[in-house]
């Protein structure tokens, strides 16, 4: 009898301890609000199914939520208050390149393992940083994509950049020039344009002068969709338009029909994929959100998944996750993932990327030949008058 | 119109001990408070009352709006990150050449801009921040343009081979905050009770008669705005150092020149503290209102239900409505109280006494 | 510019003969196109700009006030007629039938309540008055609808057509020519009526008008409800080809103070000169030094007007 009650008691002291240690505290940084709210938005989704299913597995997540509202300064201080008053284990996020890039130096100061879901800045992982780890692809990875994709279909010779001046528009037109260059392809026309300008029609206007055969344009939403309305209101009309992801990616670029079609986008997820169960987490995050997913919600849910298994088997201890990220290797929706060193890049994930097109107002994957879903439209089918 | 300098000469004792009383305090807070969010929000108060003791000299005293400050703010930050960041120059010598560059600058504007008078004043300046702010987004290879400069390491601070400080935590920062705060104050009270002071006064009055009274006006407001540009760059400098990343839309924004003025006008222009009392007032409230404490505090104290429609706007929006709180106190102290919270504050004390006379 | 013994009919023949001169004149008409091209975006942008410079300098004509408010009124216009739109289907250009009234009624009201308690203020405080009512409209536009960029988008968003090879915007063409229509009302209204004349008189001299028994108070109100409606339906001109976000507003209204500086303060003529002139340098100044600097572009002009002729092209001297 007296064993037992000691058993008993026993246990009801661990169990609390047990209990304890099973919610885990993570910190999420992103874009809440602020002119990249709706991206965003879709990383928030991402995470909340993440959330979920981890819960299903036995995984409680605290996670405490940050907006940065897409400044760096803000992001840095959302970092500093998750790291040291929250005290969290791991960080997911950013969004941004730009905020991507000033986290990651903040994490590096204060040791906590950040793992970056869709910035796509080549630099962030290639500054020798110890405690940041990136899901996403990096820039260097959609300009090939999409390169390849120019010069499997066609024969293009000249190209034309329009990029914003971020850190993400500028690391894409880097990264564009250098492949082109490689692929003999000239460099007629290049402009770094401020974000949220409304007027492009001049810009476009000298690049329809210098008649290229590619246009390559990294925007987020609101540009990518101006940009299209004018390059049609002044006839710009090329082999082919090729955007860099982001503004290009999503729904309400394609919604708009008249100036999305035939628009190439990279992308480092699709639900044609045959990663996963990609195609139910399609349309579970269809039903659930009312619309339909990016690849960066892909990403956010990969990415929590991959930070809330791990942390959960470190029991608190920062130093043991960054172990457990740096060598761990995991199966979802991205495929085969993994954190490695290559090429000058550290704990980066070796991404697969795609190509989507705009058909008929629809995101569609149209490349490489093997994922692709539909077959491309080229060259460019030209404007509806 | 009421002249501020009858108020503030043969101060008496106790103010002063107060005022001796509070630097000691300040300056022994950092032993006794461990929360660096504490040290933060005072590093913040200390960064806007230094920038709004610099836009008083010249728009408090002189009377010379500007609201385009934030070009110094953002030339001092600059100048001092860009010449660590890229020339390896140590920042207790960039500051230095920051303050250089932005009076330099502050003094060609001022030959040009000050013969505008009064509106037209306030929109040249406002033109000429805008255009060092569209200058930095252009010049790539000086600025890094958009995108900004994040800084690496800020080297640290030896004398002989003793390290002082390495800049890792806040605590250098909150004492650099104080003294160059306390400097200031200092400067701004011998400014005050100076003639360069009273001739900054006279143009501010009146700056024909002031002139007709032998006061070379260009002369005087462009001392003015010297002593307004060094502050202001200082302001700059430390504050892009302790953030430790400076972008065009951060550091020269109009947003920020309108900050600088609502830190006057609110505690109180042409006086010593109304700078102190506007960034008290402004800095900690707006923090709480973006860290989103009010809005817990509210729901915490059961006014309002946490999953009510009030509550649920409460926690997602009302922390970003600290820039609307701003506005909206903008436009209740220019209704109602000019002279700002000082001013306010000493109008009722004045018609106490004048009651008690009777 | 063409030269003018190669009239244009006769270029495809004159391709045939002479390859060399006919890549010299293809590089040559593309430099031309460019710049016509942003010669009317810009001329069709300055209509817009006109409206608001008007709005602004009867605002400052009648009541000596620098309106910092201005472009987000032009904000508010914006997000009227994207509602309208989004919830009844009514067409941008349609809706400016309720969004003049309305946003007349709403500038009558800002004035009643807060401006008329300044105008006897110092100018300084006057204008920080108006920069602290834009910091409220555009934050609680913000709070209410997120700072999310709204696109409106209407059949003819991204609609041209082609003249000599130089594609015009339909939208912007049409916000044209409402521009001048609402122009020539706004000179009819002040030239013709007697309210109209009242407010002019208001403007050049308040006293004296004062003296003559006009209520100068109600000029006061309807000068800025003036000035409101027009910025608003400057907003709402421009909503389709636009993005819409709660503070697209300042942009504008350091643009409306260029331009009225420019045209001079007060004058109706050189507001309406004023932002066609912006509006070309803008756009021809963008391809010539990058649309990074086109801003800055404004801005020089800005200075240089306010150094050497502060009043403006066509200002009375009267400060």
């Amino acid at each position: 009898m007296k064993r037992a009650v000691v058993l008993i008691l026993a246990v009801l002291c661990i169990a609390p301890t047990i209990a304890l240690a099973e919610t885990l505290k993570l910190g999420f940084i992103n874009s809440i609000t602020g002119p990249e709210a709706p991206i965003g938005e879709n990383l928030t989704n991402g995470v909340t199914l993440a959330i979920e299913d981890l819960k299903a597995k036995g995984i409680d997540v605290d996670l405490i939520k940050e907006d940065d509202t897409g400044k760096p300064e803000k992001s840095m201080a959302a970092l500093e208050k998750l790291a040291t008053r929250d005290k969290v284990v791991g960080i997911v996020g950013p969004y941004t390149s730009a905020t991507s890039n000033a986290d990651a130096k903040m994490a590096e100061r204060y040791k906590v393992p950040l793992l970056i879901p869709a910035a796509s800045k080549e630099e962030i992982t290639r500054q020798n940083l110890q405690w940041t780890f990136r899901t996403s692809g990096t820039t260097g990875d959609y300009a090939t994509i999409l390169f390849d994709l120019a010069t499997g279909l066609g024969k293009p010779k000249t190209l034309a950049i329009l990029n914003e001046n971020t850190d993400f528009g500028v690391s894409a037109a880097t990264s564009a020039k250098a492949i082109a260059e490689k692929k003999g392809i000239k460099l007629v026309f290049e402009e770094a344009y401020s974000k949220g300008s409304p007027d492009y029609r001049s810009t476009l206007a000298q690049a329809k002068a210098t008649n290229p055969d590619l246009v390559f344009m990294v925007s987020y939403v609101a540009d990518a969709i101006l940009l299209m309305r004018q390059s049609r209101e002044i006839g710009l009309s090329p082999m082919a338009f090729i955007g860099a992801g982001a503004g290009f990616s999503v729904a309400q670029f394609a919604s708009e029909k008249e100036i999305s079609n035939g628009i190439f986008s990279s992308t480092q997820w699709t639900e044609d994929v045959p990663w996963g169960n990609s195609r139910d987490w399609y349309q579970r995050y269809e039903k659930k959100f009312g619309k339909a997913p990016t690849y960066h919600a892909a990403c956010a849910y990969e990415s929590m998944m991959i930070m809330g298994q791990v942390a959960s088997t470190v029991g608190g201890d920062r130093e043991k996750l960054r172990q457990g990220l740096k060598t761990g290797k995991w199966n979802g929706i991205l495929g085969e993932v993994s954190f490695q060193d290559y090429d000058g890049y550290q704990n980066q994930r070796k991404a697969q990327m795609l190509v989507e097109q705009v058909q008929n107002g629809k995101h569609e994957t149209v490349w490489p030949a093997d994922l692709a879903a539909k077959k491309p439209i080229w060259p460019f089918p030209g404007w509806t008058k | 119109m009421r002249s501020f300098m009858h108020n503030m000469r043969g101060m008496s004792t106790l103010p002063v001990l107060l005022t001796v009383v509070a630097v000691v305090a300040l300056f022994l807070i950092p032993n006794f408070v461990e929360s660096t969010y504490a040290l933060h929000i005072m590093i913040l108060i200390f960064i806007s009352v230094i920038m709004g003791l610099g836009w008083n000299i010249l728009g408090g005293y002189t009377g010379q709006y500007s609201v385009g400050h934030a070009a110094y703010f953002g030339v001092g930050a600059y100048t001092t990150i860009i010449l660590m960041q890229y020339r390896h120059i140590a920042p207790w010598y960039g500051v230095w050449a920051g303050i250089v560059v932005a009076v330099a600058i502050g003094l060609i504007i001022g030959s040009i801009c000050f013969r505008l008078r009064g509106p037209y004043f306030v929109l040249a300046s406002i033109a000429v921040a805008e255009i060092f702010r569209v200058t930095a987004l252009n010049l790539k290879n000086l600025t890094n343009g958009a995108e900004g400069i994040l800084i690496t390491d800020i080297p640290p601070f030896k004398i002989g081979d003793v390290v002082i400080t390495d800049f890792m935590s806040k605590v250098p920062f909150y004492y650099i905050g104080l003294v160059t705060l306390i400097i200031a104050i200092i400067v701004t009270w011998l400014l005050q009770n100076s003639k360069l002071g009273y001739y900054f006064q006279a143009i501010r009055e009146d700056q024909d008669a002031a002139h007709s009274l032998g006061i070379n006006l260009t002369f005087y407001k462009n001392v003015a705005l010297s002593f307004s540009v060094v502050f202001t760059s200082l302001a700059g400098s430390i504050y892009g150092l302790y953030v430790g990343f400076i972008d065009p839309s951060t550091v020269l924004a109009l947003d920020l020149s309108v900050q600088i003025v609502m830190i006057c006008i609110i505690g109180g222009i042409g006086t010593i503290f109304g700078p102190v009392i506007g960034a008290v007032v402004l800095v900690p409230f707006s923090e709480a209102l973006r860290s989103n404490m009010i809005a817990q505090a509210v729901i915490d104290s059961g006014l309002v239900n946490e999953n009510s429609g009030f509550g649920f706007f409460l926690k997602e929006q009302l922390s970003h409505a600290h820039v609307l709180v701003y506005g909206i106190l903008l436009v209740v102290v220019i209704l109602y109280m000019p002279d700002g919270i000082l001013g306010f504050i000493r109008k009722k004390l004045l018609a106490k006494r004048r009651k008690e006379a009777i | 510019m063409v030269p003018p013994s190669h009239p244009h009919g006769l270029t495809r023949f004159h391709v045939r003969e002479c390859p060399i001169h006919d890549l010299l004149l293809i590089k040559y008409r593309g430099i031309m196109s460019v710049f016509f091209q942003s010669m009317i975006s810009g001329i069709l942008i300055g209509g817009v700009y006109a409206l608001i410079g008007i709005g602004l300098t009867i605002i400052f004509g009648v009541m000596r006030i620098i309106n910092f408010a201005h472009g987000d009124l032009l904000m508010i216009g914006m997000y009227m007629t994207y509602f309208l739109f989004a919830l009844f289907h009514i067409d941008p250009f349609v809706s400016i039938i309720v969004t003049i009234p309305l946003m007349f009624l709403f500038g009558a009201f800002l004035q009643k309540v807060f401006i008329n308690r300044v105008l006897g203020a110092l100018p300084q405080n006057q204008i920080l008055l108006t920069i602290g009512m834009g910091l409220v409209m555009s934050n609680a536009i913000m709070l209410a609808f997120t700072s999310d960029y709204k696109i409106l988008s209407t059949t003819y968003s991204s609609a041209s057509f082609n003249i000599f090879g130089i594609s015009i915007s339909s939208p912007l063409l049409i916000s044209f020519a409402i521009t001048i229509a609402i122009t020539v009302a706004l000179y009819w209204f002040l030239y013709r009526t007697d309210t109209g004349q009242a407010v002019r008189a208001t403007a050049q001299d308040r006293e004296a008008a004062q003296l003559m028994g006009i209520n100068v108070k109600r000029m006061s109100i309807i000068a800025f409800g003036l000035g409101a409606s027009l910025a608003g339906t400057a907003g709402a001109l421009i909503s389709p080809t636009y993005y819409i976000f709660p503070q697209v507003g300042s942009v504008f209204t350091l643009k409306a103070f260029v331009i009225t500086v420019l045209g001079g303060m007060g004058s109706i003529v050189g507001a309406t000169l004023g932002g066609v002139i912006i509006g070309i340098a803008e756009s021809v100044g963008g391809v010539y030094f990058g649309s990074g600097w086109k801003d800055v572009i404004v801005f020089i002009l800005f200075l240089l007007v306010l150094l050497f002729k502060p009043s403006g092209l066509l200002g009375t001297s009267k400060d």
